[in-house]
């Protein structure tokens, strides 16, 4: 008796020590050797489903293919859902776990990244523009150099790719394109401007001095009513992308002279009172796109323009945008630029490495797909066909801007009198991004980029509020950059006491 | 005989196994975890880590990020006690009271402790959306004059710390008030029977008896609410943006740990050393209270 109930405590003792070691990074490589050794059958099926694939016409009716298993897919929105169900729907062996997590305050990052060489990694991770150098950088991510002739196929524009590359390994590829643009409201540019027609707009905000001559003249024609921009701080990108050089060079941190040029804009737009201080993504920096700001002492006040990328406009300025619809348009503005957009990446090890290669290749590097993703194919009655636990609000609207100039230039003409056309006042969005996205650079991304923009924030802030000085604002920086990158050599500020 | 001893013991051990074992493993083995972690370079985004000795701990100090941790977390716990144990006492008397028997005391006692029912990320969503820029408290305080023109409430350092230690106040006294009450309610009612009969006044009856009775409630108090106060994190790290902005004003020991840890790279090993840090420090502060707050006799 006493015997045995020691021999079960021992057995409890062991079997409860060996879950603990499970979890530790110690045992890792046990658990990936069954990747290894598994690929080489499936790898001579999925060559034979890429020569298929792009003939087929109608997603929904195609032939069901061989491929088989579960997929762990994570994002940080709920969009790549759609791609997922779609995929399921070609592929009816497949069944693709979608988990979201938000990144508001860098919650998806950090989730992510904890849960890479684990037991509970994902397949298949959607990547920020923020971020997404950090991880081509690792070696996180699966070799995809196998899917780069695809590109050519499709014309991928450039400087996704070039983002999902690292050392001449593609990691990444994205079915995006983000070149950014600015939209502004028609009414007001008759009422202050004189005009609205987008072609003499661009003109009176084509380099950084026009646009605060104009800015000038809204403040003046509107008594102050009328803001220019919801926040200087949602302008950092477009200066971002015009840096000579990256953030880090040869492990040193580089101020370049746009940023310099940015916090003195910045200052200028709030200290003239340019901008409605509304931080970007709060309740006032939306309501000023639906006109339905008010101040604290209840007066109305409206917002001339927002700097938003491709994606800004079907997911954000539209939706906010109540009764405003067609009269809004929009140009390039001072500077071009680029921000946001998700690439997909497969993370080394995983056992399914085949059906996440599968999956990127569809998601990003298909021409039908693209297509459907564009055009607004993927609607919420198509997505419950496949899968009747998809939640009535999973759709993909018309107007998102694709990865693939062959697609882009296939589909332009077909926006000709969309719902965004009208939203628009009558100009065709996807022409408009199409011309601008060829001129993308994507060189100026590195993996540090989100820490050392996120740090800058709020000195920044405290410094347009005249709390600190602009070489308090530079040491609170730096400060804080070298907690978070503790080997960075840093620059001396270009403004002390 | 000898047998039937042992066999006693031995059904002792096997009755607390499964909490020993869990302890070892859930307890003490990330405590052993973490202190070997912050002797290595350890990071998320890479396989291979080195030892390289007290170099954390060096980099701890050599700017002034950990102490400004430290400090910011003792000045908001601090704040926080002080008016959440006052008013819990203050509350818990009114409650207990035969003198002014209160009517309904569970209704009162729920009410008080319903913040605490609700999610961190709940209530920091909700203070941030009153307190915006644009937000009904500027409203508010403008059209009835308190302010003259509306302000960034959660970019200035007073009103965001203000705001914190008010939140940690407000979702917390409750708890402590049902903690104090229950402490009280075990006090003999013979004792301020006799006190009255002697003709102690209620003030004194509070001093000699309530408060020396209610001593190791106290401590109990203090304590959890101290280690609690150390590990502080969900609000501030929620209200704004993550990272204790503004001017790093409520960034605490935790959310400098997992500003380490959420780094680009994800410096475990460089946050372990936070948390050794603290564990270090709230230890000592833990044996101190136990110490001061010790029966005398």
């Amino acid at each position: 008796m006493r015997k045995s109930l020691l021999f079960l405590l021992s057995l409890l003792v062991v079997f409860s020590l060996t879950l603990a070691a499970c979890a530790t990074p110690a045992e890792e490589p046990a658990a990936e050797e069954p990747a290894v050794a598994e690929p080489v059958e499936e790898e001579a099926a999925a060559e034979e489903q890429a020569m298929e694939e792009p003939v087929a016409e109608e997603p929904a009716e195609e032939e069901p293919t061989g491929l088989q298993g579960t997929l762990n897919v994570w994002s940080f929105t709920n969009e790549i859902r759609t791609m997922a169900i779609a995929f399921e729907g070609l592929h009816p062996g497949v069944d693709v776990v979608y988990t979201m997590i938000p990144m508001t305050a860098g919650e998806y990052q950090t989730k992510v990244k904890a849960a890479a060489g684990t037991a509970d990694t994902p397949d298949v991770v959607a990547l920020e523009a923020a971020f997404v150098k950090e991880w081509v950088e690792s070696d996180l991510l699966a070799n995809l150099n196998d899917l780069l002739p695809l590109t050519e196929e499709l014309k991928t524009f450039p400087a996704v790719v070039e983002v999902g590359t690292h050392d001449g390994i593609t990691k990444g590829y994205s079915y995006q394109s983000t070149p950014g643009a600015f939209f502004y409201r028609r009414s007001i540019a008759t009422e202050c401007l004189g005009t609205d027609d987008p072609v003499e707009v661009q003109a009176m905000v084509a380099d950084l001095d026009k646009f605060v001559e104009t800015a000038a003249k809204i403040k003046e024609c509107s008594n102050g009513d009328y803001y220019t921009v919801g926040t200087a701080g949602a302008m950092l990108n477009p200066f971002l992308a015009n840096r000579s050089q990256p953030w880090i060079v040869d492990d040193t941190l580089v101020i370049d002279p746009m940023i310099e040029e940015y916090v003195k804009f910045a200052k200028l737009m709030r200290d003239e009172g340019y901008e409605s201080q509304a931080q970007q993504w709060s309740e006032g920096w939306f309501a000023g796109m639906s006109d339905t700001l008010v101040d604290a002492e209840g007066n109305p006040k409206r917002i001339f323009a927002y700097f938003l990328p491709t994606w800004g406009l079907p997911y954000v300025l539209m939706p906010n945008s109540g009764e405003t619809g067609g009269d809004w348009a929009m140009i390039a503005g001072p500077l071009p630029y680029q921000w946001g957009g998700t690439w997909l990446g497969a993370v080394e090890g995983t056992p399914n490495i085949d059906l996440a290669k599968e999956f990127i290749k569809f998601a990003a590097l298909d021409e039908e797909n693209l297509t459907n993703w564009a055009t607004g194919a993927y609607t919420n009655e198509y997505l419950v066909a496949i899968d009747p636990e998809t939640p009535e609000d999973q759709a993909q609207a018309p107007g998102d801007f694709v990865s693939s100039q062959v697609v882009v230039e296939k589909i332009t003409s077909q926006f000709d009198g969309s719902e965004l056309y009208e939203w628009l006042g009558g100009q065709n969005n996807y022409e408009a991004f199409g011309k601008a996205a060829p001129n993308v650079n994507g060189a100026l991304l590195t993996g540090s980029d989100d820490a050392i923009q996120r740090a800058l924030q709020d000195p920044l802030n405290s410094y347009l509020l005249g709390e600190i000085s602009e070489a308090e604002m530079w040491q609170l920086w730096l400060d804080s950059v070298r907690n978070e990158f503790p080997d960075l050599l840093l620059p001396e500020p270009p403004v002390s006491e | 005989m000898n047998f039937s001893i042992n066999r006693r013991n031995y059904y002792g051990y096997l009755f607390i196994a499964p909490f020993i074992i869990g302890f070892l493993i859930f307890g003490l083995y990330p405590v052993y975890n973490t202190i070997y972690l912050s002797f290595t370079d350890t990071t998320l985004m890479t396989r291979e880590a080195d030892f390289i000795g007290l170099r954390n701990f060096q980099r701890l100090f050599a700017d002034d990020f950990f102490m400004k941790g430290v400090r910011n977390t003792w000045l908001i716990w601090i704040l926080n006690f002080i008016p959440q144990i006052g008013i819990a006492m203050v509350v818990s008397v009114w409650l207990t009271s035969t003198r002014l028997k209160i009517k309904s005391v569970g209704v009162w006692r729920a009410l008080f402790y319903l913040p605490n029912l609700l999610m961190p990320a709940a209530v920091a969503a909700l203070f941030f959306a009153l307190f915006s820029y644009y937000g009904p408290v500027n409203q508010l305080m403008v059209r009835i004059g308190v302010l003259e023109e509306a302000m960034h409430y959660l970019q200035e350092v007073t009103t965001t710390r203000g705001l914190v230690v008010f939140i940690q106040w407000w979702m917390w006294f409750g708890q402590t008030v049902i903690i104090v009450m229950a402490g009280m309610t075990s006090i003999p009612l013979t004792l301020y029977e006799a006190a009255m009969v002697d003709g102690a006044s209620g003030a004194q009856m509070f001093r000699r008896i309530t408060l020396p009775l209610l001593k190791p409630i106290m401590i109990f108090i203090f304590v959890t609410s101290l280690v609690g106060g150390m590990q502080m994190f969900d609000i501030p790290y929620l209200l704004t943006d993550g990272r204790g902005s503004p001017s790093n004003s409520i960034m605490t020991n935790n959310i400098l740990m997992y500003m380490k840890f959420s780094s680009s790279k994800g410096h475990i090993g460089a946050a372990s050393s936070v948390g050794v840090l603290v564990f270090i420090m709230t230890s000592i502060c833990a044996l101190g209270i136990f110490y001061l707050l010790r029966e005398k006799d």
